[in-house]
């Protein structure tokens, strides 16, 4: 053709044949595409006997049933955490062993030199390399059994029928179904949780599964929780039952925190995450052999490597923190003490007391290193230490030597369970997010509810007479 | 330091914060000051324009009771808009001159773009959309309302069924005509759904009508309208009536009666698409064409949760969960 057109007749040209198009034109577009692609697949599949689907199709009727559905997911979300609890405490001891140990040749190696000063020594060894060393065997071990675990199931096909069977509970919350995958993953890391929420494409209950992933312990909190049930909970009995009663408390304050989950999804979604529960879809992918290589790829990779990278960077400041404080010393207390003491007015009005509120404040790095750190401070010493060896010795040492009672184990469960998010989760959600704003309020929901819960407890017990 | 060094330091700050560019105090009341009259003078643009397609004309009067301003303020915003061209005055009578007519338009392409992207994209519930939209029309420059159409894929029409004003600021006639004005028996589509004044649009969604609802007229009396869109009856009275519009049924709707919607199969019925309800617009029709919710596809339901809901359904050989709402938006032919 010969006629000159410049661009902009072009696209007046388009502006006008484009109001003429039907409203049903984008549809027509993607059935054309699929009709091609039914095509093309019809010519290149062969289907010849429908024996797999018939299969697959008796197993989602076993998971989906309301009598061995439910069953079903609580055995294997039990023997996910039981596996990773048990498994894990072998493994820590190991790591911790080969870690301090060389912690302790770095500091003889220090000390042998001569000319370097004492507090050089400690702040490097007792300090920074402790709190990387204590972090990484106390959250390596638990995230490699897992994350694996858990990539297993998800790559069986098995984690969207979880979520097709408890979507009506998120249903009622103003939540998405797909919500229950990622609280499972939080019991691994709450990092990895919100991340894991970039599956539930509408983002309004995208958030909500954000903000709430925290009230879900993770691993780094599991071992405070299974110190209190042991030492506390399940003193008064002993051998088999005292241990099925201390995971019988864990397990109670688990499900407090699914609990919270449901109240926060539901105050959110009609405050200000106020919104219609949107395009609920969800694919259930045939059922596949695993793939093994995948599995310890990704879960060990892309999970647990680049949760745990993370939690280094911040475990190395906070460890060298805890050196600092234990290490100053005004009078005859060091730095933590004369802070425990002065945040013990508040700690006692909330049931616990000044110490565990510092212990929190440092380890806003990594759950962790709470324990190690209430216990230096407890018994005086200069860096983060394992506390004594046998739960009676631990029971005399914090009720007869610091003043505790049921009230503060209790609340200290609760606390642990919904305080605000490690700085790595809050760091995960600002990237998530890209909002300063979300990544604040994840902190205010958490804390604030952590605030008003032992608040009650505490005033409850005390008008009751219980303390 | 002495206290005289310390009042000196502080009224140095304090200078510092009043004055300081952009960021200071005065600065900010400044911008927000601009930014709140900017959005008197289009809140009047807008009263003018709804007026002129009403075939009339705003009087300061209108105007100062629209833009709830005392008659004085309204009086003194008139003229400041008559020394920016934007209207003029004949007596009693204010007319947009073609300037004021363009800025208008803008404004009122920006409030129903935002009002598609809050109701497709944020999927926020439909009574709220007009309010946020109020909030975001001031805001967006013509380049940035020009993205914004083209990633909503140039709708022409507002959730309510208003069309919106296209880029060279023409304004297509809104068709449909109010529902008391429908002959009584042929069955109409819902086209647009009057939002102002909002009690009576809030009557109108509590009662339940939505847009793209084929309705039919029971009967018609001094005191009330009886409407049925073959299952539940809408009862409203004229007034209100007056702010649903309808259109005759396209070919498509002729279809849709003869369907039933998804969420209706029983276990194991299989059935065809016929199509997505019109009301499915956006972020969530584009997911049910990803999944494979074409027309004319066979789709069965196939797992059942504990309590019913969600159902997966079987189509195109994969297994995919809906909620009952959902189901509810995919109109199928029993086969």
């Amino acid at each position: 053709m010969t006629t000159e057109m410049n661009p902009n007749d072009i696209l007046a040209k388009a502006e006008s044949l484009r109001n003429s198009l039907s409203s049903g034109f984008r549809d027509e577009i993607v059935k054309s595409l699929y009709t091609e692609a039914e095509y093309i697949a019809k010519r290149a599949v062969k289907t010849t006997d429908n024996k797999r689907y018939d299969f697959d199709q008796k197993i989602d009727r076993l998971v989906t049933s309301p009598i061995t559905g439910l069953p079903i997911m609580l055995i294997l979300l039990a023997l996910i955490i039981w596996l990773t609890v048990s498994g894990a405490n072998v493994a820590s001891d190991a790591i911790a062993n080969i870690l301090f140990g060389i912690g302790d040749i770095g500091r003889n190696f220090f000390n042998s030199l001569g000319f370097i000063p004492w507090w050089i020594t400690g702040f490097i060894w007792d300090g920074v390399y402790l709190g990387l060393a204590w972090v990484i065997s106390v959250m390596l071990p638990p995230m490699a059994i897992f994350f694996p675990a858990f990539t297993f199931l998800e790559d069986l096909g098995y984690l969207p029928r979880v979520a097709f069977n408890l979507d009506w509970m998120f249903k009622k919350t103003g939540a998405h179904g797909k919500q229950s995958l990622t609280m499972a993953m939080g019991f691994g890391c709450n990092a990895a949780g919100v991340i894991a929420t970039r599956v539930i494409d509408s983002p309004r209950e995208r958030l909500i599964a954000i903000l709430t992933n925290n009230f879900v312990p993770c691993n780094g909190r599991f071992p405070t929780l299974i110190m209190l049930g042991t030492v506390f909970v399940a003193a008064g009995f002993s051998g088999f039952t005292s241990s099925v009663i201390a995971a019988g408390s864990v397990v109670g304050v688990v499900l407090i925190g699914v609990a919270f989950t449901f109240l926060m999804s539901w105050i959110l979604s009609r405050t200000v995450l106020k919104g219609e529960a949107s395009a609920f879809t969800l694919e259930l992918p045939p059922y596949r052999k695993p793939n093994f290589g995948r599995i310890l790829y990704t879960s060990l990779i892309d999970r647990t490597i680049f949760v745990l990278w993370r939690a280094m960077q911040t475990a190395a400041p906070a460890g060298a923190l805890i050196w600092i404080l234990a290490n100053i010393h005004t009078g005859d207390s060091n730095l933590a003490r004369v802070i425990a003491d002065w945040l013990n007015p508040f700690g006692l009005l909330l049931g616990l007391d000044g110490v565990i509120l510092l212990a929190y404040i440092i380890a806003i790095p990594a759950n962790e290193i709470v324990v190690p750190t209430m216990m230096m401070v407890y018994m005086g010493a200069g860096m983060m230490i394992d506390g004594p060896s046998s739960s009676t010795a631990i029971y005399d040492l914090l009720v007869h030597g610091n003043g505790w009672t049921m009230l503060t184990a209790v609340n200290l469960m609760l606390f642990a369970l919904l305080h605000n998010p490690c700085a790595t989760t809050i760091m995960t959600i600002y990237k998530e997010t890209k909002s300063l704003k979300w990544a604040t309020l994840s902190v205010v929901i958490t804390l604030g509810t952590a605030i008003l819960v032992t608040l009650f407890t505490a005033s409850t017990a005390r008008l009751l007479g219980w303390v | 330091m002495s206290p005289l060094n310390w009042i000196l330091i502080s009224l140095l700050v304090l200078l510092i914060a009043l004055f300081l560019p952009r960021v200071g105090l005065l600065a900010i009341f400044k911008t927000y000051r601009e930014a709140k009259d900017r959005e008197r003078v289009e809140d009047a643009l807008k009263h003018l324009l709804d007026r002129e397609q009403q075939g009339r004309h705003a009087s300061p009067v209108s105007l100062a009771g629209t833009l709830d301003l005392p008659l004085a303020r309204a009086t003194q915003l008139i003229e400041n808009m008559e020394t920016q061209e934007l209207l003029e005055s004949r007596g009693n009578d204010l007319h947009l001159s073609s300037k004021g007519e363009r800025w208008a338009l803008h404004v009122v392409r920006a409030h129903r773009l935002w009002e598609r992207f809050l109701a497709d994209e944020a999927r926020m519930p439909l009574e709220k959309v007009h309010r946020e939209a109020q909030r975001r029309e001031h805001t967006l420059t013509d380049a940035q309302l020009n993205d914004l159409d083209a990633a909503l894929g140039h709708p022409t029409r507002d959730p309510h069924g208003d069309p919106i004003p296209t880029r060279e600021g023409t304004l297509p006639k809104a068709e449909g005509m109010p529902i008391t004005a429908w002959q009584a028996d042929l069955p109409a589509r819902i086209v647009h759904l009057e939002d102002e004044p909002a009690i009576a649009y809030q009557q109108i969604l509590a009662a339940g009508l939505r847009l793209g609802q084929v309705i039919r007229i029971l009967e018609k009396t001094q005191s009330r309208y009886l409407l049925s869109d073959g299952e539940t009856e809408y009862k409203l009275a004229p007034a209100v009536a007056s702010n649903v519009h309808v259109t005759a049924l396209p070919e498509s709707e002729i279809l849709k009666r003869e369907a039933v919607p998804l969420v209706e199969l029983s276990h194991d019925q299989r059935g065809e698409i016929v199509m997505l309800d019109e009301a499915v617009q956006g972020f969530t029709r584009r997911r049910f064409l990803d999944l494979g919710l074409t027309p004319g596809t066979l789709i069965y339901p196939e797992l059942k949760n504990f309590f019913g809901d969600p159902r997966a359904y079987r189509i195109r050989g994969t297994l995919i969960a809906l909620r009952k709402d959902q189901a509810a938006q995919i109109w199928v032919k029993p086969v």
